[in-house]
């Protein structure tokens, strides 16, 4: 039998001038400009592109655009190559790299095709029934052998040197699919004025009008398609978007469409184009005029290389002058069919219909006959046999058929070399569902048709079950104007004619699900279903039989219609299928539900720009360049970037960190502690409404003083802490922690607006106006002075917890005396764009007193040696302020506050509560994992009970040993007990419950 | 994704610009009585919430416009907003007749409870 | 003791060659942050004898008068821009004029770096970011709108037809810059529902 091959005329996408050169699977060919790599392979004489998922049966292509689900390629070399493209749609470029997949070592002859020959082993749900157990086999044999076995591409390794975006546009039309149903819809929706997007996933509107037949206005309906598009695209409020497949509709009629704007041009990439671009459209009136898919036949083998839709066959010889074999059969049960048959005549390749209907009397099948194609009416395929391997076609056999027909008895071998089916066409209905639209069956069309939907979205043409042209083009005109006018009641419409159109009269289809074999389901017999995820007619009774009454259940079990194919082919076939093994209606069984996206989209147009530096907000203070070049390491803290300590030459983390500490308890430091929350909080009812928020009282704060306030959520759990100042009267500012700032000024302003909407009070976040530093340590006195303060600074003038607003030389500042570190230690702010300068100002006049920057680290640490909560470490989220020893800010006086309720609730006052202690190792260079389990008793093995956990742990400089902090169950009435810590790796510490202040128990540093 | 509308300031806008509240009308029992209020009231204040299908009110806040708080009513089913009101106010009485399960029950004592006073 | 420093957000970034519109960073603009009640009169009469203009009630509009312009933020709030040494004068006055009246004026000049955008196709630019629908009529001159660009919060601000102020947390600066440069490169230009290639 001969191949496929490039017939000598013909082919309207071709420009056969233009020879472009092309590699697939190593082997160099050579294509025509316009010619996709199915169309470009095929006409090199080879139709394999890949095995099959599961039993690893050579396969070819099938369709003629997206609805591939075989001839999948990865195309690119080194990191931009791309799996899992379907070949169908890339259009060839010189130079392109395109590989099969899925086969092991090579196309020919491939190791999993044993899966073929013990496929009687392999039925469906074979991968539940056999992996089921041991568990722990999952991990490390069956997973990768099945993934090994079963893999579809390759992912590309190393980083992607192209670019990707996203954008966002809004219109009130947006059309999706420009056949001639779409070109009419959109021609309607654009003549009132509407912002219109008509959108088509082919490089060329027209969708499926060149293959179809017929005329508009006297026009070939691709001239006519020619025509509307080139005037869409001049419009002024039209856009259209070729190479642009809608993948995803969600709800309020929020469409995401990709496009791939470079692939088909490698120049476009080189010059910085990007290559995808994801579009978030936002739609007030949605047309789907998507068309419809061809559907296969389940017949014996249907599977074969060159086994494909009619269409498909049709449009590789109009649109790329490809022939897909020498002689092959047509094997239909409709009329539409006829055309391919007419078509593959005309071009000189032989061919015969087989029709399951007893009688095919319309126009086309006439028209065939009387140009002396053969017809076997009442008939179907039983059998497609091939060259060793499955490769090569050699005969079909051909047997009688009456609807119903179980079996077949007798068949009569017909040689040909490939088969071009075709089961009727259901409307593409992938995004009518995609957000909840229901669907219909139709009895004539045998296929569903879009019902409800309840968002502002219409379907037409094809996609609405509407085939012949007449009624396609009066349908989408009306929906055309009606969208804009539903969008637009204002809009002036012009009235758009609906033009006349001429095209052959079909007769209606008969459904058949299922051709007969004379063997049984084995070898040599697989009916197919799902191509993609190889599911056989054969797997769906038996899923029946086994009890997987629902569909749902059957998708799952048989993985028939997931994947990248979204059941695009096998869907109606399926549910056919199940239809005739259970008795039940089409309709009766449901159909599985089918999920974004329509087609698979790249990962890049999703990121968009959102990469390497773009990936993640970071927040930088105003210090950020001067830490950078300090060759400050980085602590993330929410989104900000804080410097977490600053290694000199030759010190390691540990020893800068001790260094900063022990510069803070003996001299003095500076940390930038800018990312603090900052709130102004001001009005008549200011200080009242501090007292519902803090656990705390802030009415008795007095102007110029600062006080420690704790918030709890309504739970009764700590949620953030911070230094609150009075301001004046009816002013205060608050601060809060770095993580908390954003989440507690909307916790005000929701209480203000929502609970207490009565108060006057007025809530301003400024965290980011201020720069804030701390100057820690004994001689940070010393270093104020030297910075030329417009104020007292002495300890009776401004006293622990004390604030003060005026200049620090030419630097307007505002002053807290606050300590986070035991230590003397005052927080200055100063305006944002001030912050450099004054940093840079205070090392400079601390520099004779030894000051140096320090920290997170050594921040945590210090606050740690004065035992000092951090809102995160030492509580978890069901932490109260008891547990943590607090109770003394809970405040007893005020009637309400947030969270007090709560903690009134039986289970927050329970007797094994955990509670805050210190702990001291045995031994004293035992660092103690942060989160390390406090067990009652130590046991050879887990489980152990667990009496509580440690919440911070560090080495102290300071006191010359380990320290840490913990929650532990009744704590605080456990002082002086030894606890274990038992840690992966058998070793336990043991750790004394000692106080949590480890370090100035009196506060003496304070007050100096 | 959704479109949301604010009441007070009539920006119109993805739901990433705005954040949801939750479930409306919830009632904090101690801002009344702190000193009254039953575990029971303190439990269902803060753990029990209507799920229903179909007619359900909601709170949202303009998070990216005016900041402001607002009740909307939506169809948990189709997606469509029915109505927005103000975060003070009852949904309109249109929407109160249409409601269902608990929240026909809520609105019925709520409205008892206000004749009353 | 030194002079003093001042260093903005986007101090030394330039915008590279190759950008199909005009980036900068806008360095020295003062603003307030002002909170009163719209409806109190008397809140209304003092800004008016401050600023010399009415508080603008419609949303996402804004009103000039001489060098200073106001933003309407929300039905209580608004972001009054002067030059920056006019900034503390106008504080101060503002203040005195309020004492007594329940509202709050801070000075937020260095809280935001003010981010230029010039030019045709910047609306597409800015599209890339934002899911606002700027080719609708509602984004005349002297609209402005709190939004969510890319991954963070920012108000817009429409100067001219093809101008643009965009307001952005200081600490974020460089993110959205280094967004805007990414967006706005020449080969990624694109010009919504204007004449196309035919995709015949």
């Amino acid at each position: 039998m001969s191949k496929p091959h490039r017939l000598s005329t013909g082919g309207r996408f071709i420009d056969r001038t233009k020879r472009i050169h092309f590699s697939f699977d190593g082997k160099q060919l050579t294509g025509f400009a316009g010619d996709t790599v199915a169309s470009a392979v095929h006409a090199n004489g080879q139709r394999v592109f890949g095995r099959s998922f599961k039993y690893h049966r050579p396969r070819g292509v099938i369709g003629l655009g997206s609805e591939e689900m075989n001839a999948l390629v990865g195309v690119g070399d080194g990191v931009r190559h791309e799996p899992n493209l379907r070949a169908t749609q890339v259009e060839l470029h010189e130079g392109l790299i395109a590989v099969s997949q899925n086969r092991w070592p090579s196309l020919k002859f491939d190791v999993g095709a044993i899966n073929s020959h013990v496929s009687r082993f392999i039925p469906g749900g074979f991968y539940y029934k056999t992996f089921m157990w041991p568990q722990a086999l999952w991990k490390h044999v069956y997973e990768p052998i099945i993934r090994r076995a079963a893999g579809l591409g390759k992912a590309p390794e190393g980083r992607d040197p192209d670019t990707y975006e996203n954008i966002h546009v809004h219109c009130d039309v947006l059309v999706i699919g420009a056949g001639v149903a779409g070109l009419a819809a959109a021609e309607a929706a654009a003549a009132t004025g509407a912002k219109v997007i008509i959108a088509d996933e082919n490089p060329r509107f027209g969708g499926l009008a060149d293959i179809s037949g017929g005329t508009i206005e006297g026009q070939a309906l691709p001239d006519w398609a020619s025509v509307k598009a080139s005037m869409l695209a001049d419009a002024g409020n039209v856009h259209v978007l070729n190479r642009t497949t809608v993948v995803g509709h969600w709800h309020h009629n929020f469409v995401m469409l990709f496009e791939r704007v470079a692939d088909h041009d490698p120049a476009l990439l080189a010059a910085g184009v990007p290559r995808h671009r994801l579009w978030k459209v936002r739609a007030g009136q949605v047309i789907l005029a998507t068309g419809s898919i061809e559907r296969p036949i389940a017949f014996a083998n249907n599977d074969r290389p060159g086994v494909m839709l009619a269409s498909a066959a049709r449009g590789m010889v109009e649109r790329y002058g490809v022939s897909p074999g020498s002689s092959g059969i047509v094997f239909t049960n409709n009329d539409d069919a006829y055309q391919t048959a007419i078509v593959l005549k005309d071009a000189g390749v032989g061919v015969r219909v087989v029709d399951s209907r007893s009688r095919a009397e319309g126009a086309l099948p006439n028209k065939a006959r009387e140009m002396g194609i053969a017809v076997d009416t009442g008939s179907v395929i039983s059998a497609v046999n091939t060259s060793w391997g499955g490769l090569n076609i050699t005969d079909v056999k051909v047997a009688s058929y009456r609807k119903g027909q179980g079996r077949v008895i007798k068949e009569a071998k017909v040689a040909c070399d490939f088969v071009a089916m075709s089961g009727g066409w259901n409307p593409a209905l992938h995004l009518w569902c995609h957000n909840g639209g229901k669907i219909r069956f139709d009895d004539t069309l045998q296929t569903f048709r879009p019902d409800r939907h309840a968002d502002a979205i219409r379907a037409v043409g094809a996609a609405n079950g509407t085939f012949v042209l007449s009624n396609i083009l009066e349908e989408a005109y009306a929906a055309g104007s009606a969208a804009a006018k539903a969008v637009k009641p204002e809009a002036t419409s012009i009235a758009v004619s609906v033009p006349t159109a001429v095209q052959a009269d079909e007769k209606p289809l008969e459904p058949i699900w299922f051709a007969p074999a004379t063997g049984k389901y084995n070898e040599g017999n697989k009916h197919f279903i799902d191509y993609q995820n190889d599911v056989t007619a054969a797997d769906l009774e038996l899923a029946q039989r086994e009890g997987y009454e629902s569909v749902e259940h059957t998708k799952r079990y048989t993985t028939f219609g997931m994947a990248t194919d979204q059941g695009k082919t096998s869907n109606l076939n399926g549910l056919g299928i199940l239809s005739e093994a259970t008795g039940k209606t089409i309709p009766e069984i449901g159909v599985t539900t089918f999920r974004p996206p329509y087609t698979p989209f790249s990962f890049g147009s999703v990121a968009g720009p959102l990469t390497k530096n773009l990936f993640l907000p970071i927040r930088r203070t105003a210090i950020y360049q001067w830490h950078l070049d300090q060759g400050a390491v980085w602590e993330p803290v929410g989104q900000w970037r804080r410097a977490y300590t600053y290694p000199k030459a030759g010190e390691d983390k540990h020893a800068s960190i001790d260094r900063e500490i022990l510069c803070v308890r003996n001299k003095v430091g500076l940390l930038d502690a800018s990312t603090l929350g900052k709130i102004e909080i001001k009005g008549p009812d200011a200080a009242e409404f501090l007292d519902r928020m803090y656990t705390n009282m802030f009415s008795t704060l007095k102007v110029g003083k600062c006080r420690y306030g704790l918030m709890m959520n309504e739970l009764g759990f700590l949620s953030d802490d911070g230094v609150t100042v009075r301001l004046g009267d009816d002013h205060f500012l608050m601060h809060t922690t770095s993580g908390g700032a954003d989440r507690i000024a909307a916790w005000l302003e929701e209480w203000l607006q929502t609970e207490w909407t009565h108060y006057r009070v007025f809530v301003t976040p400024v965290t980011e106006q201020w720069s804030q530093f701390a100057i820690a340590g004994p001689r940070a006195r010393d270093v104020l002075a030297k910075l030329e303060p417009s104020f007292d600074i002495s300890h009776e003038a401004l006293p622990h917890m004390s604030f003060v607003e005026g200049k620090l030389g030419p630097y307007p500042i505002r002053l807290f005396r606050i300590s986070f570190s035991g230590e003397l230690s005052y927080e200055v702010a100063t305006p944002s764009n001030f912050g450099l300068g004054l940093w840079k100002d205070i090392l400079a006049a601390g520099a004779e007193f030894g000051l140096e920057a320090y920290g997170t680290e050594a921040l945590h640490v210090l606050r740690a040696e004065k035992g000092y909560i951090v809102v995160g470490d030492e509580t978890d989220g069901t932490t109260t302020p008891v547990d943590v020893g607090l109770d003394g800010l809970v405040s007893k006086k005020k009637a309400d506050f947030i969270g007090k309720r709560s903690l009134e609730q039986s289970y927050l006052k329970g007797p094994d509560r955990k509670q805050l202690v210190g702990l001291l190792t045995e031994d004293p260079n035992d660092v103690l994992p942060d989160g390390a389990y406090a067990v009652r008793h130590v046991k050879d093995k887990p489980p152990m009970e667990m009496i509580g956990q440690v919440t911070s742990s560090y080495k102290s400089p300071t006191l010359g040993r380990s320290i840490a902090m913990a929650l532990i169950q009744n704590g605080r009435s456990r002082m002086g007990e030894t606890l274990s810590f038992p840690l992966p790796g058998g070793k336990v510490i043991r750790a004394k419950i000692t106080d949590t202040v480890f370090y100035d128990k009196e506060g003496a540093k304070l007050n100096v | 994704m959704l479109i949301v509308k604010c009441p007070v300031c009539g920006a119109e806008g993805d739901e990433t610009d705005f954040h949801a509240g939750g479930q409306a009308h919830v009632r904090r029992p101690a801002t009344s009585d702190p000193s009254s209020v039953t575990d029971e009231e303190q439990r269902d204040y803060l753990f029990i919430r209507h799920n229903p299908k179909g007619l359900h009110f909601e709170r949202w806040r303009c998070d990216r416009g005016c900041g402001k708080w607002f009740h909307a009513a939506r169809d948990t089913v189709t997606m469509e907003f029915k109505a927005y009101y103000g975060i003070t106010e009852l949904p309109p009485a249109d929407l109160i007749a249409q409601a269902k399960g608990p929240w026909a029950e809520y609105f019925a004592n709520r409205l008892k409870a206000e004749t009353k006073v | 003791m030194s002079e003093l420093s001042y260093t903005s957000p986007l101090a030394g970034a330039a915008a590279p060659a190759g950008l199909s519109v005009s980036l900068r960073e806008i360095p020295d603009r003062g603003m307030i942050d002002l909170r009163g009640l719209a409806t109190d009169a008397d809140f209304m009469a003092a800004v008016k004898s401050v600023l010399g203009v009415d508080l603008p009630t419609e949303p996402r509009t804004s009103v000039s008068w001489g060098d200073i312009k106001v933003l309407w933020l929300s039905i209580d709030q608004w972001l009054i821009l002067s030059t920056r040494t006019k900034m503390h004068e106008l504080l101060a006055s503002l203040r005195g004029a309020l004492l007594g009246i329940h509202s709050l004026a801070v000075d937020v000049s260095d809280m935001r770096v003010v981010i230029r955008i010039e030019g045709e196709g910047s609306r597409e630019i800015l599209m890339k970011g934002t899911s606002l629908d700027l080719l609708s009529g509602e984004y005349t001159p002297g609209t402005c709108r709190r939004m969510r660009f890319a991954e963070i919060a920012a108000l817009l601000h429409v100067v001219e037809g093809e101008i643009f102020d965009i307001y952005v947390f200081r600490s974020y600066a460089n993110y959205a810059w280094d967004f805007l440069l990414a967006t706005a490169r020449e080969p990624a230009k694109i010009t919504l529902f204007g004449q196309q290639p035919a995709p015949v």
